[in-house]
């Protein structure tokens, strides 16, 4: 019989398992790209090698497989990958892992009784890396590479749910740039890009690795501190105030100082939303304006 | 084109359809709980003949109390084929989450909104696999599953309109109310047959009453 070698020449991996998960069949696929040979496998069981996989979630879809005989469908969406195995596509910088779409189905026998689960993993990397680029373009400022409006429109719905379901704090800084007008006009429109594009960089820079850094338009910027409460973001608000006053943009042979004006609000219990969040750092922001700029003002819940 | 023959399906066939739908809902519900720790309970299903110009009109009319929803969508493939709708009022995903658990991990890692759908595709999959496959079962047939697919409406109406169904074609809908006892969700299932399985569905319905007489 020649039909059988599909197995080991088909561009997906294929996996067998008896119902208690011992390995029954790794085809060439799963051998290449996992570095076990299938003699090394087979009559083991799956979690010898890959313990991460014994998880209630996996588990309770193998049962569901034996006992009904579906289908189960592992999105990398939701799970990125199954078998932790490296990426062998070009776009391999974007990910440690080959991102997978994996299928588990049932195995019957002549009666029709169900014998055995397979595992189908497909490398689906390349269009994960493709999906990722549209979701940056989509969501990321061209000028300043940092967030832009309908990430944030889109980002703080979902973490307004996470307080109201948690409790967790959540702060927002509403910032823009002192007398911006006047930089364009002085010294022309580029050099005002490359203010924003220098400005945007020192303040990324100084942000945690879960803050967000959002141009909400124009001049003006917001940044998003999950997990902060007022007195911690004040204090995240004064570090970049004070670091973007001891900088100086370069442009041409110019050096321009900047200052920024921040007004910092935290999102209120009693009225969880985004539109009162975004209300109250602008008050505070309008407040820092008028009370003579480059400082810092914090709104707090009326 | 020629029309397909309209399918004769009797109030008899219905019957049977009816207990089998019983036997294979009662069963997928007791495993569920006993080998997935899912608690779902079916309710005694209803079934129907309609031509697919009645469908959107049909479940409509059964959804119309909810508000907002959220539909997972899957396609069924054997000589029982069709498709399987399952109706979730929209705060579902929400509470379902740690159903499956590991609720921490994976709230930490994505985004709230894809989480929701996500596991109402993967409950949502393993419910329709549990029903349709104890059918499929009793009527000595094999399936094979397409990815669910999760909808999220704000207008019930909207969501049963598209064009499903070859409009010529004459569908048997299964219709049951489910809810999950622990979590105080229910919500609907319905099995929409194709034309093209129903010539197969009256004799497989056949051999299974001769197995019992």
């Amino acid at each position: 019989m020649i039909s059988p070698r599909i197995f080991e020449v088909i561009n997906i991996g294929l996996v067998i398992l008896d119902p208690d998960l011992t390995v029954r069949h790794w085809n060439r696929w799963m051998e290449l790209h996992s570095g076990i040979p299938e003699a090394g496998i087979v009559g083991k069981s799956l979690f010898d090698h890959y313990p991460g996989l014994n998880t209630t979630r996996f588990t309770k879809n193998c049962k569901s497989v034996l006992t009904f005989g579906n289908f189960c469908f592992f999105s990398q969406k939701l799970h990125r990958w199954l078998f932790p195995f490296k990426p062998v596509t070009s776009f391999s910088g974007m990910f440690d892992r080959m991102q997978q779409s994996c299928t588990m189905g049932p195995l019957r026998d002549d009666g029709n009784a169900i014998r055995q689960l397979f595992i189908s993993v497909q490398d689906v990397t390349e269009v994960a890396a493709y999906e990722r680029r549209l979701v940056e373009l989509n969501t990321r400022d061209p000028l300043t590479g940092s967030f832009n409006r309908r990430f944030l429109d889109s980002r703080l719905p979902d973490e307004c749910e996470r307080h109201k379901r948690y409790g967790r704090p959540l702060s927002l800084l509403m910032w823009d740039i002192d007398h911006f007008k006047r930089v364009n006009d002085t010294h022309g429109h580029q050099c005002g890009d490359e203010v924003l594009k220098s400005v945007a960089a020192v303040v990324g820079s100084e942000l945690r690795l879960t803050d967000m850094l959002i141009r909400y338009g124009g001049e003006e910027f917001c940044c998003l501190l999950p997990e902060t409460r007022m007195d911690t973001a004040i204090s995240v608000a004064e570090r970049i105030r004070a670091c973007v006053e001891a900088h100086s943009v370069k442009c041409g042979d110019e050096a321009i100082r900047i200052t920024i004006s921040v007004g910092v609000g935290e999102l209120d219990s009693d009225s969880p939303y985004q539109e009162a969040l975004i209300a109250l750092a602008d008050k505070a922001l309008y407040e820092a304006k008028t009370s003579g700029r480059n400082r810092v003002v914090a709104q707090p819940h009326a | 084109m020629s029309r397909q023959p309209e399918p004769i399906f009797t109030a008899n066939e219905r019957d049977i359809l009816q207990e089998v739908m019983n036997i294979g809902f009662g069963k997928a519900s007791a495993d569920l709980a006993e080998v997935i720790d899912i608690y779902v309970v079916l309710s005694v299903p209803e079934v129907a003949l309609l031509d697919a110009s009645e469908l959107a009109g049909y479940i409509g009319g059964e959804i119309r109390d909810f508000e907002r929803i959220s539909v997972v969508e899957q396609s069924f493939m054997g000589r029982f084929q069709g498709v399987a709708l399952l109706i979730f009022p929209s705060e579902a995903g929400r509470k379902l989450i740690s159903i499956l658990g590991q609720e921490d991990e994976q709230t930490a890692l994505h985004s709230v909104a894809l989480l929701e759908r996500e596991t109402l595709m993967e409950v949502g999959n393993i419910l329709i696999g549990a029903c349709v496959g104890k059918l499929a079962e009793l009527l000595d047939d094999q399936i094979a599953y397409s990815p669910p697919r999760v909808l999220v409406e704000d207008d019930p109406r909207e969501t049963v309109t598209r064009d499903m169904f070859n409009p010529d074609s004459t569908a048997i809908v299964m219709r049951t109310l489910f809810s999950f006892e622990n979590e105080n969700i229910s919500g609907y299932l319905f099995l929409i047959t194709r034309n093209e399985s129903i010539a197969w569905m009256v004799s497989a319905l056949h051999s299974f009453m001769e197995r019992y007489e």
